[in-house]
């Protein structure tokens, strides 16, 4: 066998990785350091100004700030209900638990662009199902635009994430749970813990480690999630609900400047490096050879 | 008694769960008089598959399908076999800078996309390959390439090497192992691998977004996406897109729960 062959054999990947992830980042970083529009001709360097620009804009601070709540508020209310379903199927009472496993992550199977759109629907400010709800059983009047108000349009796409994540969640928690070894729980019950104590000092901490890979995972997805605010707001009503890879779109390819969309999306890609290493850390490894 | 609490629990919790789809298919099944209705209803006598028919009428959505099943068999094919030599190698050879290629593929499935966007459009502005389907389809491929071979990887350490060496006695080369008794032994797992990376090119909303701007190219997420905000009188023709577009992953899912979790739980596919 040659040497050279596991080298000829990974050729056609590498290639694609670097047409689609190694020339585009540095292209991007170049990029970010120029001035270059879609409508204009230009292309000088311009040092960090397009950074400043980006630094300068209130918008991106706004963008900024909801897409960290978005990312973690969604994500940990995502591994709640998670555990909350997984604890549930976990009792085990038949064959009605694997049915509802199943139901239960549909959510999660179809995609994001069918979540978003059942969502913005189902919360329609005068056909929407919600209202009608909330009108009948007189909390409020009808014909309320969740997603055309300011002050719930984000909250109202965390929840969507939220309905869409949790079933990952849920089944990466019932397989824990279903890893934890009997003996602790029969040791437990003959040294007289309540089922609250053996909760508390059994199955939250033989959780942990699952607990943490899905927390950094979850932020990840969210962090770089563009689908869910795009397809239901769009970032809108005056960017209440904009998030970065939305902003990204936004300056690149409706404001037409180039560099500044480089410059942000090199943000968002440090601080993404830094999560995705933090995640490289706390994974469980598949093979170290 | 407590059994029956549970049951019932469990039940309201699906119902609540899938309240969205439930929703989504009773539009889905109305006539626009209906859905545009105050107080809205759940169930009509008028309900009929009407609306299935005429979205291909009102919008392209036969032309997004075709460019859909277009796009993701192709990249499916590309990507299975870019994907499993590069599996191969990593599974059958020792190599210096193995595990630094291991974790590089690892590391570019968290890539925001948002992160190299914007010089593959320009590239594809370039290359003449915007807006076309073979540009989207070698996009797709190496966005699922890291996947695909995350998981192909995991099906090859599976086959015991001893298979390989006797096919190598007797006087095969190895990639005529790779090709005779590797991946005829490998093919339920390849199998798997394949619908995962159809579903993953089918679902792909940002790229197929961005780097199409004509209907004679777009997918139909992008449809549906683009449409949600225009057209939105019409949102029972769109329920019924949305219906018919998720019953490929819905049906799989169904066929094949165990694999699909757990290949969905190996990488990411949003």
């Amino acid at each position: 066998m040659k040497k050279s062959t596991p080298y000829v054999l990974l050729g056609p990947a590498l290639l694609f990785t670097a047409f689609v992830l190694v020339y585009p980042l540095f292209q991007n970083l170049i990029n970010s350091f120029k001035d270059v529009s879609l409508v204009r001709s230009g292309g000088g360097w311009v040092g960090l100004r397009n950074y400043a620009h980006v630094f300068d804009d209130s918008l991106f601070w706004l963008s900024f700030r909801n897409t960290a709540v978005y990312a973690v508020a969604g994500t940990l209310l995502a591994l709640l209900i998670g555990l909350g379903f997984a604890l549930l199927l976990n009792l085990k009472i038949g064959r009605i638990s694997h049915v509802a496993a199943a139901l239960y992550t549909i959510p999660w199977v179809i995609s994001p662009v069918v979540a978003g759109f059942a969502w913005k629907w189902l919360l329609n400010d005068n056909f929407g199902i919600v209202n009608h709800w909330l009108s009948s059983a007189g909390i409020a009047r009808g014909g309320f635009a969740w997603l055309g108000d300011p002050r719930t349009a984000l909250f109202c796409v965390i929840v969507a994430r939220v309905w869409q994540f949790y079933p990952f969640a849920m089944v990466m928690f019932l397989a824990g749970l279903q890893a934890i070894p009997l003996e602790q729980y029969e040791a437990a019950a003959v040294d007289g813990a309540t089922p609250l104590r053996r909760f508390f000092h059994i199955t939250l901490p033989n959780l942990r480690s699952i607990s943490s890979v899905l927390l950094l995972l979850g932020v990840i997805w969210s962090f770089n999630d563009f689908n869910m605010v795009f397809v239901m707001t769009r970032g809108g009503p005056i960017n209440s609900s904009m998030v970065l890879p939305v902003l990204v779109r936004e300056f690149s390819f409706v404001h037409f400047d180039l560099g500044k969309g480089s410059a942000l999306s090199i943000v968002v890609f440090t601080l993404l490096l830094f999560l995705s290493l933090l995640y490289l850390r706390v994974a469980p490894r598949k093979d170290a050879t | 008694m407590k059994k029956a609490v549970l049951v019932f629990l469990l039940i309201v919790l699906a119902v609540l769960v899938l309240l969205p789809f439930l929703w989504t298919f009773s539009t889905s099944l109305k006539p626009l008089t209906e859905v545009n209705r105050h107080p809205p209803e759940w169930i009509s006598p008028n309900m009929s598959l009407k609306p299935y028919g005429d979205m291909f009428f009102y919008l392209p959505f036969s032309t997004y399908a075709l460019n859909s099943l277009i796009v993701a068999s192709s990249a499916t094919i590309l990507t299975l076999l870019v994907g499993s030599l590069a599996a191969f190698a990593f599974a059958r050879f020792r190599f210096a800078g193995k595990r630094l290629f291991l974790l590089l593929f690892l590391l570019s499935q968290m890539l925001p996309g948002a992160s190299v966007i914007i010089p593959l459009f320009q590239l594809m502005r370039e290359s003449g390959l915007y807006d076309t389907h073979v540009g989207l389809i070698l996009v797709h491929t190496a966005v699922l390439l890291p996947f695909v071979i995350w998981l192909l990887y995991g099906f090859f350490l599976g086959i015991p090497g001893e298979v390989e060496d006797a096919a190598l006695i007797d006087g095969c080369s190895r990639l005529s192992a790779l090709r005779r008794v590797i991946l005829p032994l490998a093919l339920p797992g390849i199998g798997a691998t394949a619908l995962f990376a159809f579903l993953g090119s089918w679902s792909e909303f940002f790229f197929a977004l961005i780097l199409t701007s004509s209907d004679a190219t777009r997918t139909i997420p992008v449809g549906i996406g683009l449409f949600v905000g225009e057209y939105v009188d019409v949102w029972n023709q769109m329920s019924a897109a949305a219906v018919l577009f998720s019953l490929p992953p819905l049906a799989l899912f169904m066929l094949m729960r165990r694999t699909f979790v757990q290949g969905l739980a190996a990488g990411a596919l949003q």
